[in-house]
């Protein structure tokens, strides 16, 4: 008895083993999309943080109202995604504080690259610094590329980190929201002829900081535009 | 003789055939039949049982994620702790802020088939009944919408029952109805219950009030919807075709239509006042069955195997007999009624205490029956609270809550009670500990519905029967000084109020006021009911209230030298930050039913 079943237990593992032997014939994620998001104005990278622009994708090729996917942005600006099925997707930039965009349609096969002009609600202008004792103090102007249907403006915060990959969702806390000045209102020339400043009190002696500035408007996403980030050593 | 046999049996089978094709058409007899259901009263109210079942009330198992309406033990998934009405086992705002994918229209149908066939087999039945259990129906009906719209918006409108395969699958893939007809539709069937059902009802099922109730429940979010999501909203197609949104214009007639609705119910409830302590009046208002301000409640029971487990997971185990707490009061709920507690002296050091609940007196009679402050008693012990030991303590509390505290290294912290620090208990029993967090987080406990007369060995799971109330006249008042204020009633907004607050024991309310006045108003008396989550969403204040937003606690700390007690105002230990995104005015249409009608298209801007 104890044969025949250890016997019938043998020829199920050999069955088992043997009849999964069909290949898939469907090709596995071998497509890759990348690319730059561009200021509009200055045609350099679009100031933003790891996350802080997401890339819709949407495949058309099999369903007008697909599921869709997200590549989030670096925090240089590019995005890049290398493991994507060929197909035809409609790629539109979101979730980020610059004027919506419309989609575009495009085949992406092997590495596909597009780049994509998005136009900031605001921008930081004029942007300087200094360290007094442990203090930093960031000064700037706020400009807006269009003025007209801007949503109210919110606020802006400092963000302090310890690594060069700063923003919002990279930060010590204690030196972002206490820092932080609220605006609440809409743009005007008041807001465009003021300089900013903000104060970061008491950083950590002997250390290395990185630091910027960011605004934020009342839209959909209530996402940051950014300062460039400087590099801030504290004696 | 074969002849004979032959013969014999083909006359037998053509005698037997001959009755056998007449009556093949009868009905099952393992089967209940519509007419055995819709032609008695014992049927039509097993039917209508079965419908109250499913209504989703959001009692004391309802959570905003996960499980939903279906029951389990663990109350402190409680949707306030999703959005700072207290500190809870969430992580974080998302953890909820996308539902369950809430999709009742199975419970619809059954609603529907009532109301289609009721008429047709109850015509045993007086004209006044009939019309009193359609009633309920189109209450049960608008409960359910209601439901739907909260979350979702603009959903398919199914008044009759569907037919598959008797309808195409064109037919029966509807398309999406406006968000403003919903509320609409709401708004009808309401009316129909009110103008159908009669004046009273058996405990637990609707009448006329309990529909107008409803309704202006319904009105007030349609309004704010109207009103504030023009203002503050997330871009897309759903909303460019009007399946999520409301025309501004609409909102003074739904806020219109909520204080009628509200005013509907003057005469019939009234607040309670049975007792004169106004804090015992307020506990025992959650606990009275006979309470004259319930409108609408959901019973529990142990034989029925519907007790629940608010006792045993509302405080921690130093009361109960089982289970354990793990959502807390935050400080910024406290502050709603009292602004700032007194804790800190002109010149900017901790008041000192002579003991943890002298932080209690003198506060609002409702806010010490809807939390327990340090020190309060309930089933012979006291909530014994403390965060730690100052050895000495010198200078400001701002100092302290500062970058650089000067007295730290005089603090001692502990994870379990039994630490000492010179013989004495570094933390209090009931909290707070740097370990866990089935002690308390802040320095409160929930009281709103804990049933104090309960014995301790009583606290168990699933061992809990104080029923829920679902509406009661507070919140109708409410509606109705809200919708009041919204149309510029004010002096009836204020009477409102005040009625209100002459009941809470709090000062009333003179001079101008604001609509904020009238919505802390709300937040107070409605705590821990499962409304604020629905509430900040409605007026669209949800993404500026929970903004990477962190919580604060009132921490207990006993000063050894000293041998007083001062409070510090900190963040609650785990430092959570809520934060909510705007898409999440409204919920994601549910994947699943996506897959099965594309029709449901477009989803919810952002979703």
């Amino acid at each position: 008895m104890q044969k025949i079943i250890k016997g019938l237990f043998v020829l199920l593992t050999a069955m088992m083993v043997s009849s999964c032997t069909k290949e898939d014939n469907f090709d596995g994620p071998n497509a890759a999309f990348k690319g730059r998001l561009l200021d509009n104005d200055s045609k350099e990278n679009f100031l933003t943080e790891t996350g802080g622009v997401q890339i819709k994708l949407e495949e058309l090729s099999w369903s007008a109202t697909p599921t869709p996917q997200y590549i989030p942005s670096k925090s240089d600006g590019t995005f890049e995604d290398t493991k994507l099925f060929s197909g035809h997707y409609r790629v539109t930039p979101v979730n980020g504080a610059f004027w919506p965009v419309e989609g575009i349609e495009m085949d992406i096969n092997g590495t596909a690259t597009q780049d994509f002009t998005l136009t900031p609600y605001l921008r930081i202008t004029q942007f300087t610094h200094e360290l007094q004792g442990t203090t930093l103090i960031m000064r700037f102007k706020l400009s807006a590329p269009v003025e007209t249907g801007l949503p109210r403006i919110l606020d802006v915060k400092p963000f302090v980190n310890t690594s060069e990959y700063v923003g919002s969702g990279a930060t010590i806390s204690q030196y972002t929201d206490p820092n932080k000045i609220d605006i609440n209102s809409s743009w005007s020339a008041d807001i465009a002829a003021k300089t900013y400043e903000i104060q970061v009190p008491n950083l950590k002696t002997t250390r290395t900081f990185y630091a910027r500035v960011g605004v934020r408007v009342d839209d959909s996403f209530k996402q940051f535009n950014y300062s460039q980030i400087i590099e801030v050593k504290v004696p | 003789m074969k002849n004979k046999i032959y013969i014999s049996i083909i006359t037998i089978l053509a005698v037997l055939l001959q009755p056998s094709c007449k009556d093949l058409n009868i009905d099952p007899l393992n089967v209940i039949q519509d007419k055995d259901v819709f032609a008695t009263e014992a049927g039509v109210k097993g039917y209508l049982a079965t419908i109250y079942r499913a209504l989703p009330i959001e009692d004391f198992y309802y959570r905003q994620e996960g499980s939903g309406f279906n029951r389990q033990w663990e109350h402190f998934y409680h949707p306030g702790a999703l959005c700072g009405e207290l500190v809870g086992p969430y992580g974080s705002t998302y953890d909820g802020a996308g539902g369950f994918g809430y999709w009742p229209y199975g419970d619809i149908r059954t609603v529907n088939y009532f109301i289609g066939n009721l008429p047709v087999y109850g015509t045993g039945f007086s004209k006044e009944q009939v019309d009193a259990w359609l009633g309920e129906a189109y209450f049960c009906r608008a409960y359910f919408y209601f439901a739907l719209a909260k979350r979702y918006g603009g959903i398919p409108i199914i008044r009759k029952v569907q037919h598959y395969p008797e309808q195409s699958l064109e037919e029966l893939q509807v398309h999406r109805d406006k968000e403003v007809d919903v509320w609409n539709f709401i708004s009808d069937d309401l009316d129909s219950a009110y103008n159908k059902m009669p004046a009273a009802s058996e405990r637990g099922r609707a009448n006329r009030y309990v529909a107008a109730a409803l309704k202006s429940r319904a009105m007030v979010y349609a309004g704010s919807i109207a009103k504030y999501g023009s203002e503050n909203f997330v871009a897309g197609a759903a909303r460019d075709q009007g399946y999520v949104g409301i025309p501004a214009a609409a909102a003074a007639g739904f806020f219109q239509r909520a204080w009628d609705a509200a005013k509907l119910l003057e005469g019939h409830y009234s607040l309670y006042r049975k007792k004169t302590d106004k804090e015992l009046n307020y506990a025992d208002l959650f606990l009275d069955k006979e309470s004259t301000e319930n409108i609408l409640v959901r019973d529990y029971s142990l034989t029925t195997g519907t007790a629940h487990s608010w006792d045993a997971t509302m405080t921690c185990r130093f009361m109960t007999a089982d289970g354990l707490s793990r959502a807390y009061p935050t400080l910024e709920l406290v502050e709603r009624f009292t602004g700032l507690l007194p804790v800190v002296n002109a010149d900017g050091t901790p008041r000192r205490f002579d003991n943890t609940s002298q932080l209690a007196q003198g506060l609002e009679p409702r806010l010490l029956a809807t939390i327990y402050f340090p020190g309060a008693t309930l089933r012979g012990k006291q909530f014994d609270m403390q965060r730690g030991i100052y050895e000495h303590f010198a200078g400001t509390a701002a100092d302290e809550l500062g970058q650089n505290p000067p007295n730290r290294q005089f603090r001692h912290l502990a994870g379990k009670t039994e630490t000492l620090f010179n013989g004495m208990r570094i933390i209090g029993f009931t909290g707070i500990s740097t370990d866990g967090d089935d002690l308390s987080r802040t320095g409160f406990y929930i009281r709103k519905y804990v049933d104090y007369n309960r014995a301790q060995s009583q606290c168990g799971l699933y061992m809990s029967t104080q029923s829920w109330i679902d509406m009661r006249y507070a919140e109708v008042l409410l509606n109705r000084a809200e919708a009041a204020f919204e149309l510029n009633n004010i002096v009836d907004a204020r009477n409102m109020i005040n009625d209100i607050r002459d009941r809470a024991g709090a000062p009333l309310l003179t001079g101008t006021f604001t609509i904020d006045t009238v919505r802390n108003e709300r937040c107070k008396e409605l705590a821990f009911e499962k409304q604020y989550w629905w509430d900040l969403r409605r007026w669209r204040i949800a993404d500026r209230l929970l903004d990477n937003t962190k919580y604060h606690a009132m921490m207990p700390y006993y000063i050894a030298d000293e041998q007083k007690y001062i409070f510090l105002r900190e963040f609650e230990p785990f430092q959570r930050s809520y934060n909510f995104e705007k898409k999440y005015y409204y919920e994601p249409i549910p994947g699943g039913e996506l897959g099965k009608n594309p029709n449901l298209y477009p989803n919810n801007p952002n979703h």
